[in-house]
């Protein structure tokens, strides 16, 4: 069974063949009422993740190429399996069904605040988690000021990072996962960070990312961002493409399935 | 031959390893005013404790070797990287799971980074074992030189497998942190930590209890920091060798549990 509605070479094809991401029959189980624990045994020697009772398919037969420098826009309704495939892409998940080849870096902007510590100054904070994603010392050094001028914290730098404002803390985040060099951009809605002033600025890195000839893969529920990024569209639905191919005519059937109740 | 890509996933990744080591030394000394002092402090008064109670008290000095402080103090030293390796490589998951939900590395960097960190805590308590020693007047072997780094990688490899296995297990089966506090508290009478080895065989008409004793890694492990204090530690080599192919067997085990585990462990995260 092929979930695809149209073939991937449906965006216009940039220089380089080579797919960056390679998505073949995904799919991926979970379980459905947390009270059914699976046994031990059975995930150890069958190295099944899930019982068979009680589990939904949160993606199923999921197939798509990604081209270097495309900017692809997850859609569909809460709950179809767009950040869990996101998820997937980035590694950070594992496939009961098919694989992904991802072949480059990857920069997730999925938990921005996630690795940030605290106890720990923003100075500290900035140097190890940059390093996470793998900078090494001398490139973080290099781009230090960077980080600390788009985040706007210059006075602020040996303050625990507790001491910050929630707003402060993701502005802090997105500053430095964007300013890793990886070819792969993987974002789940945290283009929406900070005051008004400070989202035109996310906005304006993000375009400054795609235009440089990054991959992009987008989850969003907002039309107006889908557009401005994304020229490919993969419209999930119930864990399955439903539809793939130019970003307008995917949002347009998104609409029309919702509008009949269908995208719930 | 996929634990062999993993290790060498993991070789290319040592800086973030070293990196989160740091970052967890730095945690733990950033937010208390004695910082490296702490480390310390704790295994010391426990052995303090101990010292009153089973070298005065019971008489257990004779349980020992002389002098009884000093082969307290190495004992409840290398217990303590044990005993707090484990209980955190329990929690590594979930600890750090937001971390874990958002970058790509090797996962079994996160137990790695913990039984690292203990290590190097233990590795800086050591010249507190050389000022006991000191005070004794009781100079170290030659045999320290290569059986006191011995010991180290050995109880390295022994945290880790147990931390592995510990590490996936809780994340599906939540109570095995109870479990393994208390287990903890029961190893540590059973681990020839506040009494010898060949003092078992004397006071115990059990065969082959030597053997039996061995099984526990600890035991082997000790011993070879002892060894670097005490000439004679009237404890046999065997012990030792037991010790290390049981450390060999557990870890193999442990990263076999994790890898097996990991998908699973990814969901429930």
């Amino acid at each position: 069974m092929v979930a695809q509605s149209s073939a991937p070479s449906a965006a216009p094809a940039p220089a380089g063949g080579v797919p960056v991401i390679e998505a073949r029959g995904l799919g991926i189980e979970f379980q459905q009422n947390r009270k059914r624990r699976l046994s031990l045994r059975e995930m150890l020697f069958t190295g099944r993740s899930t019982s068979p009772q009680g589990t939904f398919w949160a993606l199923k037969d999921v197939t798509f190429d990604v081209l270097p420098g495309e900017a692809v826009g997850l859609i569909g309704a809460n709950g179809c399996g767009k950040s869990t495939l996101l998820r997937l892409v980035a590694g950070v998940l594992i496939p009961d069904t098919g694989g992904v080849t991802v072949r480059a870096g990857v920069a997730p902007l999925i938990e921005l605040t996630g690795g940030f510590l605290g106890d720990l100054t923003a100075r500290d904070n900035i140097t190890l988690t940059a390093g996470l994603h793998g900078l090494s010392r001398a490139q973080v050094a290099e781009r230090f000021d960077e980080i600390v001028d788009f985040a706007e914290i210059q006075d602020r730098v040996d303050t625990p990072f507790r001491h910050f404002s929630s707003g402060y803390q993701v502005r802090l985040g997105f500053s430095v996962v964007t300013t890793l060099d990886e070819p792969v951009i993987l974002v789940d809605e945290v283009l929406a960070v900070g005051d008004r002033a400070f989202r035109e600025k996310c906005y304006r890195r993000m375009e400054q990312l795609v235009g440089g000839g990054r991959t992009l893969m987008f989850v969003s529920h907002s039309e107006n961002d889908l557009k401005r990024f994304c020229q490919r569209g993969i419209y999930l639905h119930k864990g399955e493409v439903r539809a793939d191919g130019d970003i307008n005519d995917v949002f347009k059937e998104y609409v029309k399935d919702s509008d009949k109740g269908l995208g719930r | 031959m996929l634990m062999l890509d993993r290790g060498r996933e993991l070789v290319d990744r040592r800086q973030v390893l070293w990196l989160l080591v740091v970052r967890d030394l730095k945690v733990r000394y950033s937010s208390s005013a004695l910082g490296y002092l702490w480390t310390i402090i704790d295994p010391l008064m426990m052995a303090a404790v101990y010292w009153l109670v089973f070298g005065f008290v019971f008489n257990g000095a004779s349980r020992g070797l002389h002098p009884y402080v000093v082969f307290l103090v190495v004992g409840v030293l290398a217990w303590q990287w044990f005993n707090a390796g484990v209980m955190d490589t329990t929690r590594a998951l979930q600890q750090e799971s937001k971390l874990v939900r958002s970058t790509s590395l090797p996962r079994e960097i996160w137990v790695f980074k913990i039984v690292l960190a203990k290590g190097v805590e233990f590795v800086l308590s050591i010249p507190v074992i050389a000022l006991f020693m000191a005070a004794y007047g009781h100079p170290p072997t030659w045999t320290g030189l290569w059986s006191v780094p011995a010991a180290i990688v050995l109880q390295a490899l022994l945290v880790s497998g147990i931390g592995l296995a510990l590490a996936s297990l809780t994340v599906i089966v939540t109570d095995l942190q109870r479990v393994v506090r208390i287990l903890l508290r029961v190893m540590f009478y059973l681990t020839p930590v506040l009494y010898s080895v060949h003092i078992l065989e004397k006071s115990f008409h059990v065969p082959h209890i030597t053997q039996l004793v061995a099984l526990n890694p600890m035991a082997g492990i000790i011993d070879l920091y002892r060894r670097a204090v005490f000439e004679d530690t009237q404890t046999p080599w065997q012990v030792p060798a037991i010790g290390a192919a049981v450390t060999l067997v557990i870890f193999v085990v442990g990263a076999w549990i994790f890898r097996h585990l990991e998908p699973a462990v990814l969901k429930e995260l």
